[in-house]
């Protein structure tokens, strides 16, 4: 008996996770004598940046087709791509928690290590080939998530968001364990492109068409899609505000990386119903997302409910998988968490240290007392509404495109819509902090590895949208996604 | 010999089970054991397709019946994290019920 394929191993297309697990472990033996959390802060850096060194490598290396058991872990353009997204969210998670963990009485040593396994999950998610690699890789990063959104010790709501976050997020993954097992029914594989091979042929489709929603449904519960989407903002709001940095990003862009990848193979092959549900559920997304994001007070809250929408924007994407809604998903993956991870680490500096006082009053004349940290939030805030020049734009103009080239036009119509109906809440923080007297203290809480998180992001996201060529270029390289699987 | 149908009928049925548990019970444990039923209706309906799938080949039967492993292990841990959280709640307030975990408002 043999076994082709299962044990070869490409450790170049292996060394970014390898070298994620390695430094967790590092931290967390170098936490237990460590005198504050700022020791395994710079180990758990160290860690990513080696990571990305090596992702980079392996990146312009041009080897697209490596892959690790037998196709079961992809080191393809996306899969690299993603994992460097991945990787950038968790260093800025880093640089931001830096000085607020111990601020906030948060330093335990393994918050450390758990982040960077949760994103070592959602780098084996990015690179997931098979149906077991991407549960596996799911509940790598989700089980770390879980733990972390209850981080604040005593705090009711903490506790709170990690109990929704769990229950809601263990429902989901069952349904996904529960869609696998019925898509290895149907088809007798778990790999993506076997599964997609056997159900060209139309046998056993109820069986098939099941397991397909209950897949989708699994992930759009991660990838926080309506209606699947209720734990976020609780948990959002619940969970300490430099956790829900890393969440925001990092869980996003693994939850999507797979998703991509199994809208791009697996679904296609599936009754065409499938695709109508994915449609209605981006479309209710899209308007649940930015309509509710209108009617927040709390910035972490709209903050939450943005991210819903964006999840809408990205939805768009997957259903034109096959026609280049690959990198335009890729790309704006890459803006979304540079914005969003910085907004969260303004966020961070301008609440207390209990992360209260996240309401828009807190913005209030911020521009006049802390300009740079205002002007940063307001690039933030343009470039999530999707203002030109600005990363944002970019990356809805490419969602759109794809969107209209696979023949959704009324959802783009939508989109384009309610990207209008998301400028309002956006705009009313930059009024907050440059038309309102402030009526409180100034905020006088500084740190200055979150001040470089907020200048790589600024850099990132204006970089991304005034020469955003380079990078789409090399997204681009879609075919090799889907050859041979 | 009992066709696989039976077996993935049984196996919905303890899904929905699950499912409704999850969606119904208030008690934390109770959502726990209910979301542990949901993953061995999965495990069932692997096992029963790998029976179902060795006649065509060793290997494709194997994957099924491997990824059991591999979603007991999961289950474990996803059991032993969420305990983790309920102790560190119910140490706060001596309750596991889940309707009183509503204090998050805008």
């Amino acid at each position: 008996m043999s076994f082709p394929g299962v044990l070869d191993i490409d450790w170049n297309v292996m060394a970014p996770a390898v070298s994620l697990l390695i430094t967790a472990i590092v931290a967390l033996v170098f936490g237990l004598s460590a005198r504050d959390s700022r020791g395994p802060a710079a180990v758990a850096l160290i860690g990513v940046l080696t990571a990305g060194i090596f992702a980079v490598a392996h990146l312009f290396s041009g080897n697209e087709s490596a892959a690790s058991f037998g196709l079961r872990y992809l080191g393809d353009v996306p899969a690299t791509a993603l994992t460097l997204v991945i990787l950038l969210g968790t260093a800025m998670a880093i640089l931001v928690s830096w000085d607020q963990l111990e601020r906030g009485g948060m330093g335990q040593p393994e918050y450390y290590p758990l982040m960077l396994l949760s994103a070592l999950g959602a780098v084996v998610m990015a690179s997931a080939g098979d149906l077991i690699t991407l549960i596996l890789g799911l509940e790598i990063m989700s089980l770390p998530a879980y733990a972390l959104s209850a981080w604040r010790t005593r705090d009711r709501q903490s506790e709170e968001a990690g109990m929704k976050y769990f229950l809601l997020g263990a429902f989901g993954s069952a349904m996904l364990i529960y869609g696998t097992a019925l898509l290895y029914g149907a088809s007798g594989s778990f790999v993506y492109g076997a599964v997609a091979a056997a159900l060209q042929g139309g046998n056993l489709t109820l069986l098939a068409t099941a397991g397909g929603a209950l897949v989708l449904a699994g992930l759009g519960f991660k990838a926080a899609l309506a209606p699947f989407h209720q734990w976020a903002p609780d948990v959002y709001t619940g969970a300490p505000t430099v956790v829900v940095t890393f969440m925001s990003v990092v869980i996003k862009v693994g939850a999507f990386a797979a998703l991509l990848r199994i809208a791009a193979t697996v679904f296609p092959a599936l009754q065409p119903w499938l695709l109508t549900a994915l449609a209605v559920i981006v479309a209710l997304t899209l308007v649940v997302g930015n309509f509710t994001a209108l009617m927040q007070r709390g910035l972490k809250r709209m903050l939450a409910y943005s991210s819903v929408a964006h999840a809408g924007y990205l939805g768009l994407a997957l259903l034109a998988a096959n026609h280049g809604g690959v990198a335009a998903a890729a790309f704006y993956l890459s803006v979304y968490a540079l914005m969003n991870a910085g907004a969260f680490a303004v966020l961070t500096l301008v609440t207390d240290a209990s992360d209260h006082g996240d309401d828009l009053e807190r913005f209030a004349g911020l521009g006049r007392t802390r300009p740079g940290l205002a002007a940063a939030m307001a690039v933030f805030m343009l470039s999530l509404g999707g203002i030109p020049l600005l990363g944002g734009f970019t990356g809805k103009v490419l969602v759109f495109q794809a969107t209209i080239d696979a023949g959704h036009v009324w959802l783009a119509v939508l989109g384009i819509a309610t990207s209008v109906v998301a400028l309002f809440y956006y705009f009313r923080v930059i009024a907050y902090m440059y038309f309102r007297e402030s009526s409180h203290a100034p905020h006088t809480f500084r740190s200055t590895p979150a001040r470089v998180a907020i200048a790589v992001a600024l850099v990132g996201t204006v970089l991304l949208g005034i020469l955003p060529g380079w990078w789409h270029t090399l997204l681009s390289v879609g075919p090799r996604f889907l050859a041979g699987y | 010999m009992v066709g696989t149908e039976y077996y993935v009928a049984l196996s919905a049925i303890l899904f929905a089970v699950g499912g409704v548990g999850v969606l119904t019970r208030r008690s934390a444990i109770m959502l726990f054991l209910s979301v542990e039923l949901m993953l061995n209706a999965a495990n069932l309906a692997m096992v029963a397709f790998a029976r179902s799938w060795s006649a065509s080949g060793t290997l494709t039967a194997l994957n099924g019946q491997t990824a059991v492993f591999i979603v007991l292990a999961v289950a474990a841990a996803e059991v032993s994290v969420g305990l983790g959280i309920l102790v560190a709640i119910f140490r706060n307030r001596v309750s596991t019920d889940v309707d009183e975990l509503s204090e998050v408002r805008a």
